[in-house]
């Protein structure tokens, strides 16, 4: 039985939206379908892994009876993705199977029954809610999601912190190394809440959002955060945990402070890393009135050294740090200039931007 | 150019080794049905001295026979078999619990004894192993002699040996004339004395394959090595065909592993009964801690250090799921083994009861060869509230209040 016709890129653009989360093993083999179904002309799609799940719908109105299926989300990706561009592509569904056809080519495909299908529901009230331009959105998190723990033990540092107070929402990460801290100033009175997304839900997230004005609603409920944004539907698990206190880790009497080009900090950074030991990535930087040097050296003694201007006219340090952790700010934070802030060998840097309170990024040295 | 002189590879599989053993601390019980398997079948001091053992008939549970005499090998109780299938076998059978700890202090005595021989000595297990006696000087059948005798001197227990031109026929030959058996094989013993075994007497042909086999009408080595092989490769794989066909005909140029870093090491336990993830919490959790412990001390007594650290966990319905963790620098530590166990079985569903929980810790390195790595510095989390940032590098590794934290969940 006939039940979808449409154009390839009706189906594939919203299902890859939503299969970004699809788990190629996972002990529920549901869980590595997606949801179809179609309610008057919209085909909706959703897929889950038990703590993200994400809906979105096909662009535009699609003729045909409703209907609800689940089918492999990496097949029946595959299968479009590999179909011309222009391709019509029809569905039919006989006895618990899925049949695809485009032009000469046709796919018959196992189903599981949509009533199977675990949903995550939203729940309760809403604590927080709020709305960004995604753009906006996307640039605060950019700034900060680097610095988000990867499968560290401390499993609430796996996200990131999300939290609204008055005015103002605040993005945190950090991996107990580095911290980054990025806020924005909203049109709005926020309770003060927050929650702990995980790190999956992010890199999602971010995949996701444009950069347009177009408005991502956020709603943070008792165990879940919902995103909306287009026809995209985001109900996503928080971390329930505790995240540490980032503002014990800010420092407030770093004295040795300079301002410094942005890119021109980068590149040279980059091309010390060339010869940065490839396991523990030491960089050392040796401030001195005027100049900073940047020295590397790997396992087989080979050595890189840059020098940069500076104006600066403090104390002489001597600092190393894990120089991935420089280049990671250096490369996500969009401003020309950055002031860098040392207290001694031992102790963190902070980077921020000048004449700017919204963001703030602190890394611990490494002892070399 | 003459070919080389044909390699001289024994195989040594001490008989019936945890029974012996046993036999060796109880010999009052020798000529009878010995089963060992179970906990709790220590034998208890009667008031006039003498033992009393504990019988099969009386046993309760779900424990396995871990191994059982040659006399109860007679009534049909083998290693594996549930202890109750084994009791209903062989109700009369003496019941014993299974003494590790003893077993490995007699394997390292007999593999001591054989060292003296030749350094060119495989390990295969606690209680069996293979020897390379190519370049020793002697006959096979008298160096043969003499290793059985020095592993009776050192051990009081005996054992099969085979020589043979490699350790496929060596490992088929020391099964031909056990126990106390001493068997030499050549090529030209292949058709006589290894093409009328079944397949299954192969190491490496397991049921599955064997099962396999038999629905070709393959039962014997000999009909394998008959077998064309097209047969073979049309059902099994390309490679599996292929050795096969070698092993049919008593092909193996596997050198032997003399010298081999353990990839691996892991303890596990199976539940006297099913435990459920929430009610049974408190027993679940310290038998977690002793298995991480148990990793740990295997670790520093063998000295190593391990990068990942992985579970096994087994529902009543016998389905089996792994995880593991790679930790950002090797560790031999208990509590650390713990923490990242933990973080484990976080990521697995709970809802069955557990028959079974395993901790493995992979990735090893010798605990030397860990060089001190830069010390990178840890976030001041844990200073109380308005005090200076202080420095996070003094307190050296991981330990911290976020440590804790999560140490508390």
């Amino acid at each position: 039985m006939l039940i979808l016709q449409a154009e390839r890129d009706a189906l594939l653009k919203p299902l890859l939206a939503v299969t970004g989360i699809v788990e190629r093993r996972h002990t529920l083999p549901i869980l590595s379908n997606v949801l179809i179904e179609k309610k008057g002309g919209e085909v909706g799609f959703l897929a889950t892994d038990l703590e993200i799940q994400i809906t979105t719908a096909s662009p535009e109105a699609l003729p045909g009876e409703d209907f609800r299926l689940t089918t492999s989300a990496k097949k029946f990706a595959d299968i479009l993705r590999a179909m011309p561009a222009a391709s019509t592509v029809t569905l039919e569904k006989d006895d618990g199977r899925l049949t695809l056809k485009a032009g000469k080519s046709r796919f018959n495909l196992q189903t599981l029954p949509a009533d199977d299908f675990p949903l995550l529901s939203a729940n309760g009230a809403a604590t927080a809610a709020f709305r960004l331009a995604q753009k906006d959105l996307k640039r605060l998190l950019s700034q900060v999601q680097y610095a988000m723990a990867v499968q560290d033990i401390r499993y609430y540092l796996n996200g990131l912190l999300l939290q609204t107070d008055g005015d103002t929402v605040r993005l945190v990460s950090t991996d107990g190394h580095r911290l980054a801290l990025a806020s924005a100033k909203l049109d709005a009175a926020l309770p003060r809440a927050e929650v702990i997304l995980p790190r999956k839900t992010i890199l999602e997230l971010y995949k996701l959002l444009a950069d347009s004005d177009d408005g991502i609603d956020i709603e943070l409920l008792a165990s879940q955060v919902r995103f909306s944004f287009g026809s995209t539907v985001i109900i996503s698990k928080v971390v329930d945990g505790k995240f540490p206190d980032f503002n014990r880790v800010i420092p407030l009497d770093n004295d040795k402070i300079f301002l410094i080009d942005r890119v021109t900090l980068l590149q040279a950074l980059q091309r010390a890393a060339i010869l940065a030991n490839e396991k523990f990535r030491g960089v050392r930087l040796v401030v001195a009135p005027g100049r900073m040097s940047i020295l590397c050296t790997n396992s087989e003694q080979e050595e890189a050294e840059e020098e940069l201007e500076i104006a600066y006219q403090g104390g002489a340090l001597e600092i190393g740090f894990n120089i991935n952790y420089l280049l990671d700010v250096l490369t996500n934070v969009p401003a020309e200039t950055l002031q860098l802030a040392f207290g001694d060998a031992n102790r963190s840097a902070l980077f921020t931007i000048p004449d700017n309170p919204d963001f703030k990024y602190i890394v611990m040295p490494m002892r070399i | 150019m003459s070919r080389p002189a044909p390699r001289r590879i024994a195989h040594l599989d001490m008989d019936a080794f945890y029974a012996s053993v046993e036999l060796l601390r109880y010999p009052e019980l020798r000529g009878l049905p010995v089963v060992i398997g179970g906990r709790d079948a220590a034998p208890r001091q009667l008031p006039d001295g003498r033992l009393r053992f504990a019988r099969l008939r009386d046993y309760v549970g779900r424990g396995v026979v871990t191994t059982s005499t040659y006399e109860a090998r007679a009534l049909g109780v083998f290693s594996a078999m549930g202890m109750m299938k084994a009791a209903q076998l062989a109700p009369d059978a003496i019941l014993l619990p299974a003494d590790f700890d003893a077993y490995r202090h007699y394997s390292r005595l007999f593999k001591a004894a054989v060292a003296a021989f030749t350094p060119r000595i495989q390990d295969r297990g606690i209680d069996e192993i293979y020897i390379d006696l190519s370049d020793l000087p002697d006959e096979s059948a008298d160096i043969a002699a003499r290793i059985k005798r020095a592993v009776r001197e050192a051990t009081g227990l005996s054992c099969s040996i085979c020589v043979a031109p490699n350790k496929l026929l060596a490992k088929i030959g020391s099964e031909l004339d056990k126990p106390d058996g001493l068997t030499l094989l050549t090529e030209a013993d292949i058709p006589l004395r290894i093409w009328p075994l079944p397949v299954g007497k192969v190491n490496g042909i397991g049921p599955k394959a064997s099962e396999k086999l038999a629905a070709l009408g393959v039962h014997t080595v000999g009909e394998l090595a008959r077998t064309a092989p097209e047969v073979l490769q049309a059902h099994f794989g390309r490679s599996y065909a292929a050795w096969l066909a070698e092993v049919a005909q008593g092909i193996d140029e596997r050198p032997l592993v003399v010298h081999s870093e353990p990839k691996s090491m892991s303890r596990e336990t199976t539940f006297e009964r099913d435990l459920h993830p929430r009610l049974d919490r408190p027993a679940l959790s310290a038998a977690f801690t002793a298995l991480c412990r148990r990793v740990a001390d295997d670790l520093a007594r063998k000295g190593y250090v391990g990068h990942t650290v992985g579970v096994k966990l087994r529902y009543d319905d016998f389905r089996t799921l792994t995880r593991d963790l790679t930790l950002p620098s090797p560790t031999a530590d208990a509590t650390e083994i713990r923490r990242a166990a933990t973080e484990c079985v976080r990521r697995v569903p709970l809802q069955r009861r557990l028959r079974l929980l395993g901790v493995r810790v992979s990735g090893l390195a010798p605990a030397a060869s860990v060089a001190p790595a830069p010390l990178q510095g840890e976030l001041p989390f844990d200073d109380a509230p308005g005090a200076r940032p202080s420095n996070g590098l003094g307190q050296g590794g991981r330990s911290g209040a976020l440590d804790e934290a999560a140490a508390r969940r």
